[in-house]
């Protein structure tokens, strides 16, 4: 793939007329558009060779916000940080607890939009147990990929009218459509959090020890083995009413933990944010971040391996386990273009996906940022994208599986 | 409601096509006697009728690989059917298709308690996973209805909810993975069985969860299993207005509490029900409100005195709060009988779907009243109050001349109030063939064609569950010259089935 030798010439439309006269005219030139939010984490997926840069970040309206419904509509370019403020002020939340992530690629978290939220679809540390971004999208609003503007889903919290373009627009990384407009489902936030800090006894033994607590009816929303001083720890969140998590702290006793250290509300808040930024792994900034979905009973014989294997120099586990993140240095042995296909062939092992979160243009454009997918279902993709996208200007290649030429997207 | 005409030629080829399915699945699997296939000729809604073609009851993956691919070398269309309990006519045969319909594929294929997953064919009865769970102390939440009949596959097709879907999601927050055939035979496996297996990839099976069997034939599902929570209680909330009981509806979820179950019943919901099982309320009751709360049972006493407080405050005149098991029991009782006693009260009734943001109910509520009186039917109202989802029941008599379809076009006219309201035609039973004209009120042209040209890459021959949720057909092959013409699609004369 071929880096554009020029930075791309950017427009940022203020109304969705504009978008769409943007798309129409890249269309009718047969020219490839990077579809942006505020660019704040253009190095999340493929890179994309395209001379324009369409920006959404300057569609900056609050449709409606209404807390008793439970229910928020906004433009994609209003940062994500406003919409949570904006919740927070009612005592209301995103409970995906999306990671904004853009500090990873030396862009400026405040600037990241709600738009760069649902289309990359990640989730934070909560979604095990409330859902994910996907979860939380009522409806969309787009531009697809021959300039036509369209509306899918509705405000209503259920809806089965029709196909859930919502849904498959979530996550789909502006390769289908820019999105213009966002409806979200809020809720209200918990009254307190509280977390318990545990010495790790090994991620075998702490997996297992997770998956017992978490098949328990407890209010844990938080479920994580991070790096720490001297070692790894287990971390267990609990959210609800004050006496609530009290009562289900007390249950923890005896569930096969060691005595713990017990964070509150305040420093569990920040703990959290870290843990979903991905601070806690101690990156270097030019490390590689990986970032694998994994069964949870799979995941510790995983680490194991990668850590033998000298390929990842830090890693944690989310999720109970279902999601782990690791870093690739630079200088890992046998350089990245031996070292990425090492890696993914040992998650795949483990029957699990590695996503490269981060890592220079040319090895994400080498090696693709998301693992290879059965050809059926990677076909079955292509022509789900064509429909919205026949020429594939929008965003090309940006998704497409490793072993995938950008063309095949 | 019209179907597309059916293909005589199809239809005079029955027995060379039976021969054909038969050496896939054995000859007694395949029914093509009049007799055998006259029971399937309908779903849950009972106005639609048609005799299938030819009824098909394949066992396994590969013979419905085998089946569709048949019928796509012959031109034949396929309706899929779990056990047609479909409020909406989604199942609904074609007399020039083949039904095919998967109770025999109906294996838990695997429980993995670690990682908290049900892998199940897609023929499984919805509570048999939640049985096969228990002894874990997990369950599959979602619960509609029809759980005891209704299959896991008819509840990804219609992504069906349940009394508990305000607080634990709709059947398409609980999907990990999927296993379904295309109609050009090929088998595709998306997600798997964890949680996130399918993150970073296009959302596809979002969008196969609620299609209603127009794209693929799901043939196995990977759920997510979630711990049994751990109590319950319920309580029974008395309104003397319908306006008071909105209003506390509004309360409740104001106040940042989501219960479990928040279920709405009106007056001629509950007579119908007293005369069953005997259960006074008090005579001034307009409006009863169930509203469950789960947790730990310090967490639900807890809430049980603010649900109270605000529903003192909404001018509740009784209130009662279920002490043990069978007290909840009971008081849910007279929720799960409500559909089967209205149906003791009027020859016939019909029961729609429709949504609306939940602070308008009070004025869909005045509407229906003004509908009731121009269409000179009576109706009852039994609804999921907490997520703003209608259930209104139309009685009517199906042997009097004109009355199915005064009640359809009341019927109608309530989806278009809801629609008028900010709200959608349906909130979880499907667009099938009831909705299906109903749908260019809530979408533009564009919105309707941005969803519909999505066949194109699932199903372009469109063989599979023709005639349903759209009113026209998508015409892929037209789609595709359109974009050699470069982006100019217009279809101004496209027919109307
Ligand atoms: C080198 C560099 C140069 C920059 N130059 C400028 C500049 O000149 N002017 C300026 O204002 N900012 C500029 N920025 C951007 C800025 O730093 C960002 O801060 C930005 O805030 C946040 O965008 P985003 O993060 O919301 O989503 P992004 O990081 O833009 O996007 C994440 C992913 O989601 C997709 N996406 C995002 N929004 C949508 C949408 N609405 N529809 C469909 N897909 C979408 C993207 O295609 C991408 O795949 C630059 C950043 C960098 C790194
Ligand atoms: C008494 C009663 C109560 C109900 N309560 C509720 C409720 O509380 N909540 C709710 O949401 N719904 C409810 N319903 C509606 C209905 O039960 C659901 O829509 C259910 O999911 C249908 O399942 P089924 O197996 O009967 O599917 P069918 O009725 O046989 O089929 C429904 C649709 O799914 C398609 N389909 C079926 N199986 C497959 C497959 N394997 N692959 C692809 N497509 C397939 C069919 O083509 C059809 O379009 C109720 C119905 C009744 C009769």
């Amino acid at each position: 793939m071929i880096a554009h030798l020029h930075d791309p010439v950017v427009c940022r439309p203020a109304c969705v007329a504009d978008v769409a006269d943007v798309v129409r005219a890249a269309r009718s030139k047969g020219q490839a558009l990077e579809v942006a939010g505020n660019g704040t984490r253009r190095g999340l997926g493929n890179p994309v060779a395209a001379a324009v840069r369409l920006e959404l970040g300057g569609l900056g309206h609050v449709h409606f916000y209404e807390p008793d419904d439970l229910v928020i509509r906004v433009d994609a370019g209003v940062p994500l940080a406003d919409v949570e403020r904006m919740l927070a002020g009612q005592g209301q939340y995103l409970p995906f607890e999306p990671p904004c992530h853009a500090a990873l690629y030396g862009g400026v978290p405040a600037r990241s939009t709600i738009g760069g939220a649902i289309a990359t679809g990640l989730s934070g540390p909560r979604r095990f147990q409330v859902g994910a971004a996907r979860d939380f999208v009522l409806g969309v609003d787009g531009v697809n990929g021959q300039g036509e503007a369209f509306s899918a889903g509705g405000r209503t919290m259920k809806n089965v009218t029709g196909y859930d373009l919502s849904k498959l627009l979530c996550g789909s990384f502006g390769t289908m459509a820019a999105l213009t407009r966002l409806t979200l489902k809020v809720l209200p936030a918990p009254e307190t959090e509280r977390t318990m800090l545990f010495p790790s006894a090994g991620l075998a033994r702490d997996v297992a020890v997770l998956a017992a607590i978490l098949s328990r009816p407890l209010a844990v929303t938080g479920a994580a083995i991070v790096p720490a001083e001297g070692g790894m720890a287990v971390a267990v969140r609990l959210e609800g009413s004050a006496p609530g998590v009290a009562e289900h702290a007390g249950r923890l006793d005896g569930a096969g933990l060691p005595p713990g250290r017990v964070l509150a509300a305040a420093e569990s808040r920040l703990f959290w944010s870290h843990v979903r930024e991905l601070d806690v792994l101690g990156a270097g900034s030019d490390d590689m971040l990986w970032r694998i979905h994994v069964p949870a009973t799979g995941a510790a014989a995983l680490a194991d391996a990668l850590r033998q294997a000298a390929l990842v120099s830090s890693l944690m586990l989310d999720w109970g386990g279902a999601l782990m993140f690791c870093t690739m240095p630079a200088a890992v042995s046998g350089g990245p273009d031996g070292a990425v296909p090492r890696l993914r062939a040992l998650a795949a092992q483990a029957g699990g996906r590695a996503i490269l979160l981060r890592a220079p243009d040319p090895i994400r454009a080498a090696h693709g940022a998301f693992p290879a997918q059965a050809p059926g279902v990677a076909a079955l993709a292509a022509r789900t994208r064509r429909v919205f996208d026949p020429a594939g200007i929008l965003n090309p290649g940006r998704m497409a599986p490793a072993g995938e030429s950008a063309e095949a997207c | 409601m019209r179907m597309p005409d059916p293909d005589q030629g199809v239809i005079a080829r029955r027995g060379a096509l039976a021969a054909r399915l038969r050496a896939i699945v054995g000859a007694q699997w395949v029914l093509d006697d009049e007799a055998e296939r006259r029971p399937y000729r309908c779903d849950g809604i009972t106005a639609y009728q048609a005799t299938p073609l030819l009824v098909v009851l394949p066992a396994s993956t590969a013979e419905i690989r085998a089946v569709l691919a048949v019928c796509r070398e012959q031109g034949v269309k396929i309706v899929p059917r779990g056990s047609g309990t479909s409020l909406s006519g989604g199942a609904l045969p074609l007399e020039d298709g083949v039904l095919l319909v998967t109770s025999r594929l109906c294996a838990i294929v695997a429980m993995d308690v670690e990682n908290r997953v049900a892998r199940v064919q897609c023929g499984v009865p919805n509570i048999r996973i939640s049985e096969a769970a228990r002894p874990f102390g997990l369950c599959y939440m979602p619960d509609p209805s029809s759980q005891m009949i209704s299959t896991i596959g008819g509840n990804v097709a219609e992504n069906s909810g349940g009394v508990h879907c305000l607080k634990y999601g709709m059947t398409s927050n609980h999907v990990v993975g999927l296993e379904a055939v295309l109609m050009s035979g090929e088998v595709i496996r998306l997600g798997g069985g964890f949680q996130g297996a399918a993150d970073g990839e296009l959302d596809l099976i979002g969008l196969l969860t609620g299609s209603e069997g127009l794209l693929a034939v799901v043939t196995e599902i990977t759920v997510r299993l979630v711990p049994l929570p751990e109590a319950a209680r319920v309580m029974s909330m008395s309104f003397a207005s319908v306006e008071d009981a909105c209003r506390c509806v509004g309360a409740i979820i104001g106040a940042g509490i989501i219960p479990a179950g928040l279920e709405f019943m009106d007056r001629k919901v509950l007579n119908a029900v007293a005369s069953l099982l005997r259960e006074e309320h008090d005579p001034r009751t307009a409006a009863l409100l169930l509203c469950e709360l789960d947790g730990t049972a310090a967490e639900i006493d807890a809430l049980i005195e603010r649900v109270r407080g605000l529903a003192e405050q909404a001018g509740a005149i009784d209130i009662r709060a279920s002490r043990t098991e069978e007290e909840r029991e009971r008081i849910w009782r007279s929720r799960k009988l409500a559909f089967s006693a209205i149906g003791k009260m009027c020859k016939d009734y019909y029961c729609t779907d429709g949504t609306i943001p939940r602070n308008r109910l009070p004025d869909i509520l005045d509407r229906m009243a003004e509908l009731s009186r121009t269409y000179g039917l009576d109706y009852a109202n039994c609804f999921h109050a907490g997520d703003g989802n209608l259930h209104p029941i139309i009685m009517y008599d199906a042997a009097r001349p004109g009355d199915l379809d005064k009640a359809e076009a009341f019927g109608a006219d309530v989806l278009r109030a809801c629609v008028d309201m900010g709200g959608v035609l349906s909130g979880e039973h499907g667009v099938g063939v009831e909705k299906r004209d109903l749908m260019t009120h809530q979408f533009a042209p564009a919105d309707l064609r941005q969803q519909q040209v999505l066949k194109c890459a699932f199903d372009p021959e469109e063989l599979l569950n023709p005639g349903k949720v759209f009113p026209s057909p998508c015409r892929c092959a037209e789609f595709g010259r359109m974009h050699v013409r470069g982006g100019e699609m217009r279809f101004p004369d496209i027919p109307r089935f």
